[in-house]
């Protein structure tokens, strides 16, 4: 335990600067080291390491590495599907998350629960799983194949695979935010004259906006990295369907090391540059819908 | 079967078509996305009957891809709860600099690829990694072996209890211990007397969570178990190379096992949602 | 035990809750901290209790510093505002707490325990509820468990944090007397925090009144009622009337007429006279002007509901309260638009702050 841990021996605290506020509780020490030893060893260690690793290969490998024409377009495939199957999640998950929370009707639990589904299930099992319903000879694939398309081993398939996964983050963001919705503001649009579309665009859509983009955020970057619910399903043909984490699992087994590195942290670092990007237009609609 | 929470309200809320239509649009989006897959899960699975189904559970390979599956859950999810544990008492109970900083590093591995959470240590102990020929020399093997798998799996679950604890005992504050301290208690007998019942379904929770993806990891893990048969495969490995093999029934019956497991955890996370809301987040009140 | 406080600071980033505060705590006595939200009162009974550090200064209890004693040596018994009670443990399993988290050497046996557990709950007339949870409690119920548990460990001092601030106002005054009958039964050393004047008034012995982290008066409730120390403590126990005037060679004047006050009277300049409604004296007024030395005022409104009067007066287009009995009132036959005489019993002024 270091100095600051005991609580019961603490001095008066100097004034000025100071880690930790005064308190009797005791641990601090124990618990803060051991947080801070174990996150360094298993998260931030490898990381760092993995991006000295990347720094290595020298800016011009870098490069040329990650603007080769086939990792640029699984770049183009894994940012564009996941974008796309973001953005139909935040309408049809905004409508079951509408759905849950506004209306009772019997089987309201189950579906509630099952809501989660993607969140618990494996993503190999959920791989064959949607391959062999969107596969020309599956259930729904058959019924595709026979009006002239086909879903499975092509962008759609990974877009479908990336709407399963990303189902529960939209539902469970929006959710809380349409739970606390007051009804009185409601009320006083439609007495106001307002219909009900345009309550709910005027008056509720702004409310639930900044959640949602938060809910949009969350799937988008669960969606970028996503391996075991894609790769059953799309196929992975170079330059049409294939993905970055498929691209870095290659390289990896040609023993492609510099390669993988690369592209992973040319991955992490477009993936960061996202969501910063997500944040602040999350503060923007924040700052401007202040409830 | 309770009210509509709005029609109480009739000025607001949507005519009975909209509302059937609403419904009904939410319960088909679900079903394609959610119920087909799962119905897909068991239905291949029993496809050339029951017998077929044992004999793709009871295969060797499959026993040591369920029982490897288990050891690892057994060694990551204690890790990470110890973790979590620590983790959540310095953050909710304490006010230190660089809390926020530290919130959000713990969060940083749900951003990661799983892909990319098995390169990294790949990159540290593999055999072309920074301390792969170091390891090789004194006969330890990291990648492509057992501790590879739990390292990555270990690195995936970091966050989950954590998480479920941390805006919990935020909420909690810390009159309870201060009390209990007052009352002449020692650090050790606040914890385990005050904090710990205080804790225990969030902790059961997030353990629950933590468990469903340390079994169902599969990007992490691929990267770093090497596929090798009866000794570093998971279920979900498992999965994967059946299913390439094109021994489908075979494929699908471990994935059923899966597939129960996530709807028993989907299960037990339902029941203590809903007989336990204000003990487990304060945001799923 | 008596408890001696020497200079005591303490500083929460930029703000001062206690900038220096020294009071002396008699044994046995019922001590309350009376302040507004951010006054230093809370902090300063977290620190006595050794919740908080504080940054200089000491704390002594019967002479002993005790700085280097924890919290969980102090023999303190705390009573939170929200009550902390632990919500897992039944009503008995709380009272017991602090007995049974004692060190084995000195941990009573569960007989012993049982028995003064019961005790205690007998006490506080909750004998009954002995098995149930907190949450089956109702907020008095609650309180009362609070204080048995912090009795329990027979402690030499008694804290209470706001201890009815969360008490709808019935149960309150309830509470109020039974803990004054309480404190007069086992005449622990007790400090309580309040921003409710009329509690600190009714129950405390006496009373500490806080302000921006200092101690602005100490005396009996009426000792701080009757002689404020500034004009603070005057508006803070509330029912006052300020009215501007000038201070003009030694003498307080309002309207130019001298007003008669108590204490001393400021440097030249603009001054606020405070006056308490029940310190203005009213009279009919005369037929031909105003008498030597007092005013002259209308009355714009009057509630007579109860044994007192409320009238609210016209005074030169200054507001002014006052009180008086019924029986006054009628003796006067004042009504909405009656003329009268006012006068002060007792008025305190203080130069007017810009």
């Amino acid at each position: 335990m270091t100095a600051v841990a005991s609580g019961a021996t603490v001095r008066p605290a100097k004034r000025g600067w100071s880690f930790l506020a005064p308190t009797i509780l005791p641990g601090f020490g124990t618990a803060f080291g051991f947080t801070l030893a174990y996150l360094c060893l298993i998260v931030l260690i490898p990381l760092g390491h993995m991006a000295l690793r990347a720094a290595d290969v020298g800016w011009d490998r870098f490069w040329a590495i990650t603007l080769a024409p086939r990792v640029l377009h699984a770049f183009y495939v894994s940012f564009g599907c996941a974008l796309a199957a973001a953005l139909i999640n935040a309408v049809f998950g905004l409508v079951v998350a509408w759905v849950l929370v506004r209306y009772r009707f019997p089987g309201r639990r189950l579906i509630d629960a099952m809501v989660d589904l993607p969140f618990a299930l494996p993503t190999s099992v959920a791989g064959i799983a949607l391959t062999a319903i969107y596969a020309p000879n599956g259930w729904i694939g058959a019924l595709a194949k026979a009006a002239g398309f086909k879903i499975a081993f092509t962008p759609i398939g990974i877009v479908i695979a990336l709407v399963f996964v990303g189902l529960p983050f939209i539902v469970r963001t929006v959710e809380p935010v349409l739970q606390d919705l007051d009804a009185e503001v409601e009320e006083a649009a439609a007495s106001l004259g307002a219909t009900r579309w345009q309550t709910f665009i005027k008056v509720l859509l702004p409310a639930i906006l900044p959640a949602l983009i938060t809910g949009v955020a969350l799937a988008f970057a669960r969606g970028v990295g996503e391996y075991g619910s894609v790769i059953f399903i799309a196929g992975n043909i170079p330059a049409v369907s294939e993905i970055v984490p498929l691209l870095i699992v290659a390289r990896l087994e040609q023993y492609d090391y510099a390669g993988a590195t690369v592209i992973a942290t040319a991955m992490m670092g477009v993936s960061f540059l996202m969501l910063l990007g997500i944040n602040f237009l999350q503060r923007w609609t924040r700052s401007r819908h202040a409830r | 079967m309770p009210a509509d929470p709005h029609s109480r309200r009739p000025a607001v809320g949507e005519g009975p078509v909209t509302r059937l239509a609403l419904i009904g649009l939410a319960i088909l989006f679900l079903a394609a996305f959610l119920a087909l897959p799962l119905a897909a899960v068991f239905s291949q699975a029993l496809a050339k009957g029951f017998g077929a189904f044992l004999k793709g559970l009871t295969d060797p390979d499959a026993l040591s891809a369920i029982q490897l599956t288990l050891t690892v859950a057994a060694i990551a999810v204690p890790l990470n709860l110890v973790f979590g544990v620590a983790a959540s008492w310095a953050i909710a109970k304490f006010n230190f600099r660089g809390k926020s900083l530290l919130l959000a590093l713990i969060d940083l591995p749900f951003s990661v690829s799983p892909v990319i959470s098995g390169l990294v240590y790949v990159l540290l102990f593999g055999l072309h990694g920074s301390f792969g020929p170091w390891l090789r020399d004194h006969g330890v093997q990291i990648i492509f072996a057992v501790p590879g798998v739990v390292m990555a799996t270990v690195f995936v679950t970091f966050p989950f209890v954590a998480r479920e604890l941390i805006p919990l005992m935020q909420e909690q504050g810390v009159e309870d211990e201060e009390a209990a301290i007052v009352l002449g208690a020692s650090g050790w007998q606040t914890f385990r007397l005050v904090t710990l019942p205080n804790i225990r379904w969030g902790l059961l929770y997030g353990v629950l969570l933590c468990n469903a993806r340390a079994m169902g990891e599969f990007g992490a893990v691929s990267v770093v178990s090497g596929h090798i048969r009866g000794k570093t495969n998971t279920m979900p490995l498992h999965v994967e190379i059946l299913y390439n093999e094109y021994n489908f029934v075979a494929a699908f019956a471990v994935a059923s096992l899966l597939a129960l497991l996530a709807l028993v955890t989907l299960a037990a996370k339902a029941i203590l949602e809903w007989r336990f809301a204000d003990q487990i987040a304060a945001a799923k009140r | 035990m008596a408890i001696e406080i020497r200079n005591v600071e303490k500083t929460f980033g930029a703000f001062t809750a206690l900038g220096g505060v020294s009071l002396d705590v008699r044994s046995g006595e019922l001590l309350a901290l009376l302040g507004p939200s951010g006054s230093g009162k809370t902090t300063l009974l977290r620190i006595i209790a050794g919740l908080d550090h504080a940054d200089a200064g000491e704390v002594s209890f019967d002479g002993q510093d005790t700085r280097d004693r924890a919290a969980r040596d102090r023999k303190v018994g705390f009573v939170f505002q929200h009550y902390a009670l632990f919500r897992h443990m039944t009503v008995f399993d709380n009272v017991a707490f602090g007995l049974r988290v004692k060190k084995k050497a000195e941990r009573p046996a569960e007989m012993d325990i049982r028995r003064r557990v019961g005790q205690l709950l007998e006490m506080v007339q909750l004998s009954h509820l002995a098995s149930r949870y907190p949450s089956q409690l109702s907020g008095g119920q609650r309180q009362r468990v609070a204080l048995a548990r912090a009795l329990a460990i027979e402690p030499k001092v008694l804290l209470l944090d706001e201890p009815f601030g969360a008490l709808d106002a019935k149960v309150r005054k309830d509470l109020r007397k039974w803990l004054r009958h309480l404190h007069d039964d086992m005449h622990i050393t007790s400090i309580f925090v309040t921003h409710d004047q009329e509690e600190a008034l009714e129950l405390a012995d006496r009373v500490v009144v806080m302000n921006h982290g200092q101690i602005i008066q100490v005396g009996t409730p009426a000792e701080v009622y009757d002689t404020p120390a500034d004009s603070f403590v005057f508006d803070f126990l509330g029912g006052v009337n300020r009215l501007n005037g000038v201070i003009e060679g030694g003498v307080a004047r309002l309207d130019g007429k001298a007003v008669r006050v108590d204490g001393e009277v400021g440097p030249n300049g603009p001054a606020v006279i405070y006056v308490r409604p029940h310190q203005v004296e009213l009279d009919v007024a005369p037929g031909d002007g105003v008498p030597e030395g007092k005013w002259s005022a209308r009355v714009s409104s009057l509630h007579a509901a109860g044994p007192v009067a409320r009238l609210e007066l016209d005074l030169a287009g200054r507001a002014l309260e006052a009180q008086l009995s019924r029986d006054r009132l009628s003796d006067l036959a004042l009504d909405v638009g009656s003329w009268c005489t006012v006068d002060f019993r007792h008025a305190r002024v203080f130069p007017a702050k810009n």
